[in-house]
């Protein structure tokens, strides 16, 4: 599903990623651990293609590394779910519109489309009475879930967070852990980086070490890789809970 | 075209309410301009097709020329050139009596040295230089002509000041679509700037270049389409102002004003494509 070929990254003088060679497979959980700047982003980054390998290549699926059009890196992401440690939600916009963006991204725009996905999204991460809240009326951990809504709502077969509890304190770290766990139970592959040992013990899943832009530590998937990440097609990759009653 | 793009259009054009006004301003002066141009442009050609309509070549007949041959010949001209009113040498007289007014000075000619004449409305599309030349050496050829007269240096003076009024209405036409361009251009650059987080954002979510682009490009031809409005409503009370000292000067006929907001919107929309293009692009990944 995604894999480095000897990937190096550089930017500028700096090395990112020296040489890293590594796969996923569908429906695994995966934790990049490394110290600040050992490359976790700059991986990430690689995967959504906003940054390209200076040497080896990186496959999603069927999109490798190298001239991607744009069009083509757009429509990689969107079979992508991205989490950021800073939530990247658009302050101008509601809870229901910032996750309903994603689906409007996906190319579906009609409200008998889009209200039932986004409202079953905003069940799933425990946020159905803030729709209509803005992003600076909520606190980390409800923007937090927020943005997992807006990342799980078009169900990708691959959710990608970068440092998801960064910004938040125990108590909404654990309820945001727990929330990845049960949407990687569900069918969705994971791959989150953190600098936290405690993050990658408590989601569990196999572990890579980057230090310094070397990864250091990659055991190889196993033929079943976790025990919450059962075997799944691409998009849509797993079947969503029920639909919530209402509407928006 | 999904209602989702113009309510984001909306919510762009609220969210930089003093952005859209600057760019409103600017661009309702440059069509404002153009405006004038085209008022200008439009009266001119009125003008110049109203005197040029009254251009017409005088036949001269010899003075042998029976009846019978001058009823030949304007069935002749009248099939090939245009509309042709027969003047006889007598009337040819009392009009010049009239024009002199003095009867002492008319008496010292004893004899109408006046010769008959055909007056000939040419055809619309004679009416230039080149083609009422070529007909005055055709007809100088019948045998019935003595002379041909259409004031060749006043028709040609007529065809330059006419070539020039559209060359002027060409070369303002560009210098305002340059101008609109350049408006558009750096209001939309500045608005994609002031919701970059938002653009990047929407570019990590897998948004295309369309997506992103379509609200900013409907708020630009809204933007234009209100100052295309707005400067025909001034080119109006301009020309409201000028009819009070000046009579006879037209506003644009509706079939004019459509084709000026039309082109207006039409650059508008291009413009903003291959704006938004070149900036999405300079966002990089």
């Amino acid at each position: 599903m995604i894999s480095f070929d000897h990937v190096t990254k550089r930017y500028g003088e700096r090395l990112a990623l020296d040489d890293v060679s590594w796969r996923m497979d569908e429906g695994e959980c995966v934790v990049a651990l490394g110290h600040s700047a050992a490359g976790k982003t700059t991986l990430l980054r690689l995967i959504t293609h906003e940054a390209q390998p200076t040497s080896g290549t990186v496959t999603v699926g069927t999109f490798k590394s190298g001239r991607l059009s744009r069009g083509h890196r757009a429509l990689l992401r969107r079979t992508l779910g991205v989490i950021y440690e800073d939530f990247r939600l658009l302050g101008d916009r509601s809870v229901f519109e910032n996750v309903a963006l994603a689906v409007r991204i996906a190319g579906r725009f009609s409200d008998a489309e889009v209200i039932p996905n986004v409202l079953r999204a905003l069940e799933e991460v425990g946020l159905h009475g803030k729709q209509t809240a803005l992003p600076s009326e909520l606190s980390f951990g409800e923007k937090q879930r927020c943005a997992i809504a807006r990342a799980i709502v078009n169900r990708p077969a691959v959710i990608l967070a970068d440092e998801p509890t960064g910004a938040l304190e125990p108590r909404s770290a654990h309820e945001v852990l727990e929330l990845l766990k049960r949407i990687h139970r569900e069918g969705a592959a994971l791959l989150l980086g953190t600098t936290r040992p405690d993050v990658a013990e408590a989601l569990g899943g196999r572990r890579i070490t980057l230090e310094e832009g070397r990864l250091t530590d990659s055991a190889p998937p196993s033929p079943s890789p976790s025990p919450y990440a059962p075997p799944v097609a691409l998009p849509p990759a797993w079947a969503p809970p029920a639909a919530p009653p209402g509407g928006a | 075209m999904q209602l989702y793009f113009f309510r984001e259009a909306w919510r762009s054009f609220r969210a930089h309410r003093g952005l859209a006004s600057t760019a409103i301003f600017s661009m309702t002066a440059a069509l404002a301009l153009a405006g004038v141009f085209l008022l200008l442009s439009f009266n001119a050609r009125q003008a110049l097709r109203d005197i040029g309509d009254r251009r017409e070549m005088v036949l001269y007949l010899k003075d042998e020329v029976s009846d019978a041959d001058v009823q030949t010949l304007t069935e002749k001209i009248r099939q090939l050139y245009g509309t042709p009113t027969f003047v006889s040498r007598a009337a040819a007289w009392e009009e010049f009596s009239q024009q002199v007014g003095d009867p002492d000075l008319l008496k010292s000619v004893d004899t109408n040295p006046l010769p008959a004449s055909l007056h000939v409305k040419l055809k619309p599309e004679l009416l230039n230089f080149a083609a009422m030349e070529s007909t005055a050496k055709q007809v100088v050829q019948f045998p019935e002509v003595e002379d041909v007269r259409y004031g060749a240096a006043y028709v040609q003076r007529l065809d330059a000041l006419n070539a020039g009024a559209q060359r002027a209405a060409v070369a303002a036409g560009i210098l305002v679509a340059l101008a609109l361009v350049f408006v558009l251009y750096n209001t939309l650059r500045l608005t994609v700037l002031a919701r970059r987080p938002q653009v990047e954002t929407m570019t990590k979510l897998g948004a295309s270049d369309r997506f992103i682009a379509t609200p900013f490009m409907i708020e630009a031809v809204l933007e234009t389409l209100l100052s295309a409005i707005l400067a025909l409503g001034l080119v109006y009370a301009l020309q409201q102002a000028v009819v009070t000292r000046l009579t006879g000067v037209l506003f644009l006929p509706w079939e004019w004003a459509l084709a000026f907001v039309g082109a207006a919107l039409l650059l508008a929309w291009v413009a903003s494509a291959f704006a938004l293009g070149r900036i999405l692009r300079s966002f990089g990944a």
